[in-house]
Formats: structure tokens, C-alpha cells, sequence
């Protein structure tokens, strides 16, 4: 899997003429911009208190504006965004490690001890800005695992991209397969309870001793897993009421107790079962991109063009489907357990896949055609600032919508989030234009880059972003 | 426990920096502590193997004087978690050994890519103990996680290290901790709602739930129905037992990993990180230091060793009692415990290495430890072919202390096979898988 460089087979991948001049891949700031800051349309309906309860009864009435932004928003976004971050994290792996070329030695030591900070970072926007959907722990973690790819050819990592999404693929389908073995199960059971109902009527009829009629523990408790998982499914809004009477709770003690289980699980159970594909998938993605020069106008931009259209009208579609099938799973779940051998999202991982590749294309299109430069130049400003920008956003969220801070969790409708989410983004657009103009880097950036260069003495002048990369040196 | 540990670490400063360690004599102290702590692994692991859980619920709350019961407390008081530990720390000395050992060389792999490609490979390895040799205890997944933490920190001072090892396993104290508190705290809900109860007063929902939810803590015990379809699924073929086995080990590397391993093996690979700075595992300190070591550790550890066992783990089949006396847990000391009792074990390992009265041992512990990681994996897979039901299907039909002599039959073959592998070639095989994956190249195997 790994590539071995005493072979010397690592030609291939490097670029053949120098990279170009600019300090630093625009298109990757701006991709990094945008995906972070559109990430917010997403995560509003966790910060805002906009449930997957409503979101699916949104589904089941399948009309009205409600459920049309809703379906756009889920098709055009959500995880798209999260995918995009990744695919320029795995870029800038590579860039990272290569920029700090005057000390190879140095450069993996630097990456590992940033990764181990942003893991902090992480740590601290989940259980301390309680912001439960953090993403900074599973990129520093990511980074820690993958590191050892970033010396592949393009080749191997596109093929680590396609299985791993293929994988991804496999873990949605398994966790229907539960789901399906559950009901069979049920279906055993019910059946044997009819068959003792019908003996033990019989046997009454004759008068004569009780057969064994009474359901096992074991088999009690196989009914009850399907029943659990049905009632899971039922679309009631009425389940958020618990839940919202804790979120608008005053004190920070109590929130961060209602919300430390969901950070927790989103930490471990999400990036096991789920987290560890969904990012590998696309860091991976990045990382081959980036050593095929895909950020840097390899293609010409009619080519960028055709090949946006392409992946998102691919993406659409599968997304169309995966949201009529959730429809339908939803309006009765044990009949479209029974029809389909697949579940709704499948596709999914494919589907985001396609559309992040469609919007970087897309974006690199922009750029290069000098499209609306004027508002790029705002969001590739932002996309230099993505950490503290994004901490940025969780501090004004949660203080917005928490209940300790001004308690608006739930109490907006979709639109008005939306709003809110716009706003957001506003406000980050202008900070960014004008903190960069002050300063070389954001304050969290900063901060991040103090502590892993820590005292060491390699001079602040082969930071990332500031040297004609030597390639060969890593590749 | 930071100052009963530094009359034994103090004198130690000085010789260590003297110059490097005779090579053949470094490696073989070290792995004769790894060959002990893998073999010692193995008696913690046998009842995962080999028996269903409810045999130490029957223990407990069965007669005091059977062979099974002392068994159970023999193993308890002396082993519980210290062979892991040995075996962690010298995970970590190990990881300061591979970078230690490598020069970076114009042209060549950086050491940084070698180290994380090699944990790569061990989480990868992990991953098929677990779901395909069917090991649900398997700890190398765990390892090659914490591995990956551990880089930054190879160059570290000793008392740093001890520092943050020493806070890993305070971390882990505190949670079990937190845990006592919330049992306290049911029991306290269940007593109010009791009280309540009695005064005539009708109970609140929360109340009733309160009371339901405690007595079904207190009056837990294991089902059986659950065992016998634990019994028959691990009896029965690979499929089967594959998925009786899939939720658990799913289960385990989620939640273990979150909210167990990375204090517990990381803390101990710290430890261990900083005692290989001092000097203690590669022959250094003096005998004096040693047998310091051997009594510091036994006089702390095997009393509190004892504590947790007779107060703690059989207390505790009494929950509601035990609630009612203690207000801090005695697992609170587990770590307390192992930290010390591996400290002793290994002081006493030194001493016997020093005294040279068992040379044949020595040498055949060297070379297990040596191939400790196809030794790991071979216990796999002896023991899941013996117990399992694709291969013998033994499972649950010996008693408790009837599990050892499968150990000790275990522990004659690896003492015997290590040795005359190792005569003829350079490294145990999944020794020389594990290196050839790690630089892609296919390495020399034979002597």
C-alpha cells in the first residue's frame, strides 16, 4: 500500500515544472473559504435547534417552501460541505510537509505535534465552547493516521479514495443489514407467539396441561430490538421536548451535562463506525488532487467547467434519489425494509464525493475566468482564517442559541437560521478582509502555529505558504 | 505517589548518561522483561478465551475456599493489569528504541514516516486479531492508537514523562470516580424515594424510576439465557462466532479506546518511556536500586493489590452495602496498584537476571519476548482454535483454575518454540511480516 522510496518510484507524481510563484494555491483558499463558511448552513440546524424530527416530517409532507429549501439546502450541502474541508486538509498535508523542506526532519516532527494541538482545539470547541459537531478533533486525528499516505503516488491514493469510499458505501449498508436481521428476527418471534396463542387454545379446548407458551427472555428482548428501532424511525416532533426544555436550561453546568454523551459519541462512536471513511475518503481525494496539480489550472477552464456540471448533475441525481427513498422509508419503514435490499444512503458517500469535486472545479472555473473575483478575493481571506473562523462560529452560535447565552435554540424557523447563518458568514467575510490586512495570520492560526513551533529554533520565514516548495524532497 | 517513587529514581540520574549500554546486554534485559510481560498477558486473557464471564459473579458470591476461588485471588492480587503494564511500558521504551536506532539518511525514509507506517500496520494488525483471528481482548489496536501520541514526546525528560504519565492515570482514577459517584447517586435517589415511600407519600414518576432503575442494578445478575447462547455461539463455526463477536469488538475499539485505553496504556507507556530514560530496563542502576525497586513496588503494590481484591472486587457483589460504606471506590487505586506491582515484578526480573541462577529461563524469556509480537498473536490463535467452536470447541467446558494448565501448556510451547525459531532465523515470522510491510520490501529472514 505504501510506496517505498528506496525504490525510487516517486517520480511520477512529482510536478514536472516548478509550482507556480504565488505563496499560497488561491484556489485552495478560497475551496477552504467557502466550504467552511457554507458548512454553516448546515450546522445552524444543530446550533438552532432545527431537529431531524422536524427535518423529516418536512420530508413526509413532501410540499411547501418548508420542505423545498429544506431538501435544496440537504442536497446542495449537507456533508458536501464537511467533504470539501477534507479534501483541502489532505492538500495542505502535502503542502505542509513539503513547504518546511529546509528541515525534512523537522517537517513530519512539526506536522505531528500540529495535529496533536488541533486534537486540543478540538477537544476544547466540543466541551468547552460545547459545540457537539466539532470537527477540528477528527482532522487532527485524521492527519495523524494518514500521514504516512502523503508519500503515495497519485495514483494509490486515488485507489485508497475509491475504496475507502467504497467502504463508507459498505458501512451504510451493514447498518441497514442490522436493521433488516432485527426484523426477521421480530418476524420469527411474532410467529412463534401466534403459534403458542393457537396451541394453548387448542389445548384448552381439551382440558388438558398448558404446552410452553411463554416467549424466552432472549426472545422478549429480539421483539423489543425491532420495536426500539421502529419506534426510532417514527417521525414526532414531540421527542425534541425533552431536549429543548435542556437547551434553554441557563446554567452552562447543566448544558454542558446535557450535551457531554452527544460530543462524546460524535468523538467515538460517529468517527468509528462512520467519521474515519467519510474523511479518509476525501483526504485522500485531496491529497491525489493536489499531486495530479488539479489546484493549480492543470486543466483549461472550459475543462473545469464541463467537468463541474458533470459531477454535480451526477451528485443531484443521486441525491434526489437517496431523498425519495428516505421518504419513503419514512412514511413506513418495515414495508420498505421488506421491498429494498439497500438503504436510502447508499449512495451517499458518492454523492457528496461528486458534488465537492463539482464545486472546486467550479470554483477553480471561477477564478480562473475572473468571475466575481471581487467576492473570491473576500472568501479566500476567509479560507486563510478557516480555523479561526470556524472556532469563531462556534463561539457566536452557541452563545447565541444556548441557554446561557441569549436562548434562541428552537425558537427560530428554518428561515430565519438561515438568516442568522447569512449574517454569520457576512460578518466573517469583512473580519477576515480586514484582520488580514493587519496581520500575516488569524488569531487562532497563531496561536496553533506558537505552540507546535514551540521554542525550536527553525526561523518563522519557512512557515507554510511562504517558499517555492522543493517537491522531490517528500515525493 | 509521585514521592514513594523517588527514593528508587533518584540515585538512578547519573549513571545512565555514562555511555551508551553495551548493545547485547541492553536488548536482552529488555526483552526478557517483554518475554515475561507477554507471557503474564496470557493469564488475564485466559478467561476471555476460554470461560463466560458469570464465572466471577459465581465466584464471588459462591464459597471462599475452592481451588477457582483461590485462583481468582492469586491472579487478582498479583497479576491484574501489571503483566499489561510491563507490556505497555516497554511498548513505549520500544518506541524511543526504533527511533533511537535509525539515523536520518539524505535520500532515505524519514524516521517519522517508518514510525507511523509501522503503527499503521499494527493498528491494521489489531484490526485482524480482533475480527479475524476473533480476539475480542486484543490490545494491539489500543497500542498503535496510543503509538501514534507518543512521538512528540521521545526526546522528553524522564520526569515529564512520569509527569504525564502519572496524569494519564489519575484521569483514569477520576473516572472511576465519577462512576462511584453516579452509583451513589442512584442509590441515594432510590433510599429518597424508599423514604418517601414509607412516610405514605405517593412517588413521582422521576421516583419510581429512580427506585426501578436501582433495584435492577442491585439485583443484577447474569442471565441464563444469555450464557447459554454465549455458550453455543462461541461453540459453533466461524461465522457464528464472528458475528457473536462483532458488537463486542466493535464495541471495544470505539468506546474502549475513548474512554479506557488511552488513559490506561498510554499512561504506562509514558511511565515506561521515562523509566527506559533512567535506565532501569536496559541493566543500569545498581542492584541496590533494584532491590529498592523490589521492595517499594511488592510493599505498595501487593497490600493495595489485596485491598482492591478482598474490599473492592468481592465488596462490590453486596453493591448496595458497598455503596453505603465507602464514599471513593477502591478501584480508585488499580492504577495505584499496577504501577508499583510492575515496578516490583520487573526489579525482580533484574534481580534474577543479575544473579544468574536461571540462564536457560533468561535466554528462552529473551527470545520470547523478542518475537513478543508473533508470541501475541500466536496466543490468538492457539487459544481461539482450542476454545472456539471452528476448532476444539472447549469453550466454557473447564473450570477456572483449570484454565491455567492451558496456560501453562501455552507458556512451555512459546519458551520452547521461541528459542529454535530464533536459532535459525533473524526474526519471528510475523516479526519479519510487520518490518517488510513497514519498508515495503521483503527482508532477510534467514541467519
Amino acid at each position: 500500500m505504501i510506496t517505498s522510496s528506496s525504490t525510487g518510484d516517486h517520480d511520477t507524481e512529482i510536478p514536472k515544472s516548478p509550482l507556480p510563484s504565488y505563496s499560497r494555491i488561491e484556489s485552495l483558499d478560497v475551496i477552504r473559504g467557502v466550504a467552511v463558511l457554507g458548512a454553516l448552513f448546515v450546522s445552524i440546524w444543530i446550533f438552532g435547534g432545527f431537529s431531524n424530527q422536524q427535518q423529516n416530517q418536512l420530508l413526509v409532507i413532501s410540499k411547501g417552501w418548508n420542505y423545498r429549501v429544506y431538501g435544496a439546502m440537504e442536497l446542495l450541502l449537507d456533508g458536501k460541505m464537511r467533504a470539501l474541508i477534507a479534501i483541502v486538509f489532505g492538500a495542505a498535508m502535502i503542502i505542509f510537509l513539503n513547504q518546511t523542506s529546509k528541515a525534512t526532519v523537522f517537517a513530519g516532527e512539526l506536522f505531528i505535534r500540529r495535529q496533536m494541538w488541533l486534537i486540543l482545539f478540538g477537544l476544547i470547541n466540543a466541551f468547552v465552547f460545547l459545540w457537539t459537531h466539532d470537527l477540528l478533533f477528527h482532522l487532527g486525528i485524521m492527519g495523524i493516521l494518514l500521514f504516512p499516505f502523503v508519500r503515495m503516488s497519485y495514483r494509490g491514493l486515488f485507489i485508497a479514495a475509491i475504496l475507502t469510499t467504497l467502504i463508507y458505501c459498505g458501512k451504510n449498508f451493514w447498518n441497514y443489514a442490522d436493521k433488516k436481521d432485527r426484523y426477521q428476527k421480530f418476524l420469527s418471534v411474532t410467529a412463534l407467539e401466534k403459534k403458542y396463542e393457537k396451541d394453548s387454545i387448542a389445548l384448552g379446548a381439551k382440558g388438558t396441561v398448558k404446552a410452553k407458551d411463554t416467549l424466552t427472555k432472549l426472545e422478549k428482548q429480539d421483539k423489543q430490538a425491532w420495536e426500539g428501532t421502529l419506534a426510532n424511525m417514527k417521525v414526532d416532533v414531540k421527542k425534541d421536548e425533552g431536549n429543548i426544555k435542556a437547551m434553554h436550561n441557563l446554567s452552562y453546568g447543566k448544558t454542558w451535562n446535557h450535551l457531554l454523551e452527544k460530543a462524546q459519541s460524535r468523538e467515538a462512536q460517529w468517527t468509528y463506525q462512520f467519521g474515519i471513511w467519510d474523511l479518509a475518503s476525501m483526504i485522500f481525494l485531496g491529497m491525489a488532487l493536489y499531486k495530479t496539480r488539479f489546484f493549480h489550472n492543470r486543466f483549461s477552464s472550459s475543462k473545469y467547467f464541463i467537468i463541474a456540471i458533470v459531477c454535480i448533475a451526477a451528485g443531484l441525481l443521486l441525491g434526489w434519489f437517496r431523498l425519495h427513498y428516505l421518504q419513503v422509508s419514512l412514511h413506513d419503514f418495515t414495508k420498505y425494509i421488506k421491498g429494498n435490499a439497500v438503504p436510502h444512503d447508499i449512495f451517499f458517500p458518492i454523492e457528496r464525493a461528486l458534488l465537492a469535486l463539482g464545486y472546486a472545479c467550479l470554483l477553480i472555473f471561477f477564478l480562473s475566468v475572473n468571475f466575481l473575483s471581487g467576492i473570491w478575493t473576500a472568501f479566500s481571506s476567509a479560507g486563510k482564517l478557516a480555523l479561526s473562523n470556524y472556532l469563531l462560529q462556534s463561539l457566536i452560535c452557541t452563545i447565541f442559541f444556548y441557554g446561557y447565552g441569549m436562548g434562541y435554540y428552537a425558537r427560530l424557523s428554518q428561515f430565519q437560521l438561515y438568516i442568522v447563518a447569512a449574517e454569520v458568514i457576512l460578518v466573517q467575510l469583512v473580519l477576515s478582509v480586514i484582520w488580514l490586512k493587519y496581520y500575516k495570520r488569524g488569531p487562532a492560526e497563531w496561536l496553533l502555529h506558537k505552540l507546535y513551533y514551540g521554542h525550536d529554533a527553525i526561523p518563522d520565514n519557512h512557515t507554510p505558504g511562504n517558499a517555492n516548495p522543493p517537491v522531490t524532497v517528500i515525493s | 505517589m509521585d514521592n514513594s517513587l523517588e527514593p528508587s529514581m533518584q540515585p538512578v540520574e547519573t549513571p545512565v548518561n555514562a555511555g551508551p549500554v553495551q548493545a547485547a546486554d541492553r536488548i536482552k534485559t529488555i526483552d526478557i522483561i517483554r518475554g515475561v510481560g507477554l507471557l503474564g498477558i496470557l493469564l488475564m486473557n485466559i478467561p476471555g478465551f476460554g470461560i463466560d464471564p458469570s464465572v466471577y459473579d459465581s465466584m464471588r458470591r459462591g464459597l471462599h475456599n475452592t481451588t477457582d476461588f483461590y485462583t481468582l485471588k492469586v491472579v487478582s492480587i498479583f497479576f491484574e493489569g501489571t503483566m499489561r503494564g510491563l507490556f505497555s511500558m516497554l511498548f513505549g521504551a520500544g518506541m524511543i528504541l526504533f527511533t533511537m536506532n535509525k539515523k536520518e539518511m539524505p535520500g532515505a525514509v524519514p524516521v517519522v514516516y517508518l514510525y507511523y507506517r509501522r503503527l499503521l500496520w499494527l493498528l491494521f494488525f489489531g484490526v485482524i486479531n480482533a475480527y479475524v483471528l476473533l480476539w475480542w481482548g486484543d490490545i494491539l489496536f489500543f497500542y498503535a492508537l496510543c503509538g501514534m501520541l507518543l512521538y512528540t514526546f521521545r526526546n522528553s525528560s524522564p520526569k515529564l514523562l512520569l509527569f504525564l504519565g502519572i496524569l494519564c492515570l489519575s484521569i483514569a482514577s477520576l473516572k472511576t470516580s465519577l462512576w462511584h459517584n453516579e452509583t451513589r447517586e442512584s442509590r441515594h435517589n432510590y433510599l429518597e424515594a424508599v423514604a418517601a415511600e414509607k412516610a405514605g407519600k405517593k412517588l413521582t414518576s422521576e421516583q419510581k424510576e429512580a427506585k426501578a432503575s436501582w433495584l435492577e442494578r442491585e439485583n443484577w445478575r447474569p442471565q441464563p439465557e444469555r450464557i447459554e447462547q454465549n455458550v453455543t455461539q462461541m461453540r459453533s463455526g466461524y461465522i457464528a462466532v464472528f458475528n457473536h463477536l462483532l458488537p463486542r469488538n466493535a464495541d471495544d475499539e470505539t468506546w474502549g479506546t475513548y474512554h479506557w485505553a488511552i488513559w490506561d496504556c498510554l499512561g504506562m507507556m509514558l511511565i515506561g518511556m521515562a523509566l527506559f530514560r533512567w535506565g532501569f530496563f536496559s541493566n543500569n542502576l545498581t542492584t541496590k536500586d533494584y532491590t529498592m525497586g523490589l521492595l517499594v513496588g511488592y510493599g505498595i503494590g501487593i497490600p493495595v493489590g489485596w485491598l482492591i481484591f478482598t474490599r473492592g472486587q468481592l465488596g462490590m457483589a453486596n453493591i448496595a452495602q458497598y455503596v453505603d460504606t465507602y464514599r471513593v471506590n477502591h478501584f480508585v487505586l488499580y492504577d495505584v496498584k499496577r504501577v508499583f506491582l510492575s515496578l516490583g515484578h520487573a526489579s525482580l526480573i533484574m534481580l534474577i537476571f543479575r544473579s544468574r541462577i536461571v540462564p536457560w529461563l533468561m535466554k528462552a524469556l529473551a527470545s520470547v519476548g523478542q518475537m513478543a509480537f508473533t508470541n501475541y498473536l500466536m496466543q490468538s490463535i492457539i487459544c481461539t482454535l482450542y476454545f472456539h467452536g471452528y476448532g476444539l470447541g472447549n469453550y466454557n467446558k473447564l473450570s477456572y483454575h483449570q484454565l491455567y494448565y492451558v496456560v501453562l501448556a501455552v507458556w512451555i510451547f512459546q519458551l520452547i518454540f521461541s528459542p529454535v525459531w530464533l536459532h535459525y532465523y533473524r526474526f519471528g515470522p510475523f516479526e519479519w511480516l510487520w518490518r517488510s510491510l513497514t519498508y515495503w520490501k521483503k527482508q532477510p529472514m534467514k541467519k
